[in-house]
């Protein structure tokens, strides 16, 4: 088996995946990196877009929104053998879901509910002008992602 | 006997109130589970980004960032400013029947506004409000403090987009130099028994303050599963990419968020966790009045029907 990397996404609201993948790759403010198992310890920012896992040769396409990526070697001990380092991504984002989780009819209401965030933006006060913002970018990326998949092939 | 039908109406009444209660305190109960849950499950986050701004400032060196350094001592603000101000966020229920839990943190604010040090000129420290929540908004408003907002629609369900306006506005005051400190009045969930109405600083951010919390959330959480620290034993170099200040500045942001979310969280879980109480109380209570009142309806029929059986052997003994 060849080496894998140990990929975390987590949010503040939940532990959304925790599992071994092949390789995992980013949306990072400064474009977009893939991750490969013994990369070196990196950290960067993260703008909206998909984390797209490899998996045994399948895609599993996760949409977040907003975040940061950290990645490190852990050296794990094992007991009889040598210490062998694992790789670890720890993706930690403000919104994230996996494109599965995006069904036909949700994607309908997210765009629905971006067009009327949108109208709604336009004459709103400050306060909650902040709040449709966060939730504006979040529609649309799921609409961005969802569309993006809707004809590709990938894990469920 | 005339109070016969009146002690069964109050009999009556009594249980369907405590019916009502009961549910409460279920509902109540269901929720506070919700809560701490919520509360475990962002701990994680909370973890991770520590190690990251850690990692960072050791890099880094110093972490300049307008959210870290303590404004009190600078001397060109102490010249110009008219009256140095604090912001205080007041977090609150909306809704009342919980017990003494708005009462607490109310009076915790309250007494924190009296006992507020005098400015330089003799003059109170300038203080506004931000208020979550209808109960503590309308007891701020009675005292005269200046709420500069309120949120008053976040429901039992907190997400953190709903999280964002607040600490938008809090962190825009703030770098707007419009304060010199940001506190927040919230209740700390100890257990389901008891909760602490707590005042603590979040801007700016003290680093040491900061570690205590993160660490305290860990520390509440069942040991067993190996937390990050204890794997990593030697501190890596980490490669960073793009503008390493920008970096800081939302992740700051972000931590910031996360403090006024966990806060938030902890307060609703103290919220259900005292309304269960309170109606656990209430339940108990009525289930001794339905007793009491049980006791004196039945001593009353007893009266009445001995009562009239010696009107019925009077009238016998008068007849024959």
């Amino acid at each position: 088996m060849s080496k894998q990397l140990k990929l975390k996404i987590v949010t503040p609201e939940r532990l959304i995946l925790e599992e071994m993948v092949d390789q995992v790759s980013l949306p990072t403010t400064e474009g977009e990196i893939t991750v490969l198992p013994d990369h070196i310890p990196l950290i960067t920012g993260l703008s909206s877009g998909d984390v797209i896992a490899v998996a045994n040769g399948e895609y599993v396409p996760m949409a977040i929104v907003e975040g940061f990526v950290e990645v490190k070697n852990l050296v794990v001990g094992v007991p009889s053998g040598t210490p062998t380092t694992i790789t670890e991504v720890a993706v930690l984002a403000d919104f994230a879901e996996h494109v599965s989780e995006l069904s036909e009819e949700k994607i309908v209401q997210a765009k629905a509910r971006a067009e009327e965030l949108k109208k709604l933006m336009e004459n709103k006060e400050h306060v909650d002008f902040e709040h449709f913002e966060a939730e504006l970018e979040r529609s649309l990326t799921r609409v961005k992602i969802a569309d993006k998949w809707r004809t590709k092939k990938y894990r469920k | 006997m005339s109070n016969g039908k009146a002690i069964k109406n109050r009999i009556k009444s009594i249980k369907s109130t405590k019916k009502i209660t009961k549910a409460m305190e279920l509902v109540a109960a269901s929720k506070m589970k919700r809560a701490v849950s919520s509360t475990l499950a962002s701990r994680l986050y909370a973890e991770y980004s520590w190690e990251i701004l850690t990692s960072i400032a050791q890099n880094a060196e110093e972490l300049e960032h307008p959210l870290f350094t303590d404004r009190s001592g600078l001397p060109s603000r102490n010249v110009t400013a008219d009256q140095r101000k604090i912001l205080l966020i007041l977090i609150t229920s909306n809704r009342g029947l919980c017990g003494a839990y708005n009462a607490q943190v109310i009076k915790k604010a309250i007494s924190f506004l009296k006992n507020l040090p005098v400015g330089k000129e003799g003059k109170n420290i300038g203080i506004d409000v931000v208020s979550i929540g209808k109960k503590g908004d309308v007891a701020m408003r009675r005292l005269g403090v200046n709420v500069i907002a309120s949120f008053i629609d976040l429901n039992d369900k907190i997400s953190l987009a709903k999280i964002i306006p607040v600490s938008k506005l809090v962190m825009d005051e703030y770098t707007a130099l419009h304060y010199d400190k940001v506190l927040v009045a919230y209740t700390d969930f100890i257990s389901a028994l008891t909760q602490r109405a707590n005042i603590k600083q979040i801007l700016p951010v003290s680093k040491t303050d900061l570690k205590e919390v993160i660490e305290n959330l860990v520390v509440g959480v069942p040991s067993g599963t190996p937390t990050t620290k204890s794997q990593k034993e030697q501190k890596t170099t980490y490669l960073f990419e793009g503008d390493k200040v920008k970096l800081i500045s939302s992740l700051v942001e972000k931590l910031t968020r996360m403090q006024i979310y966990q806060m938030l969280l902890e307060s609703n879980a103290s919220e259900q966790s005292s309304r269960m109480v309170a109606m656990k109380n209430a339940s108990d209570a009525s289930g001794e009045m339905i007793d009491d009142l049980t006791l004196v309806f039945n001593k009353a029929r007893q009266a009445n029907i001995t009562r009239e059986i010696s009107e019925i052997s009077a009238g016998m003994a008068s007849v024959s």
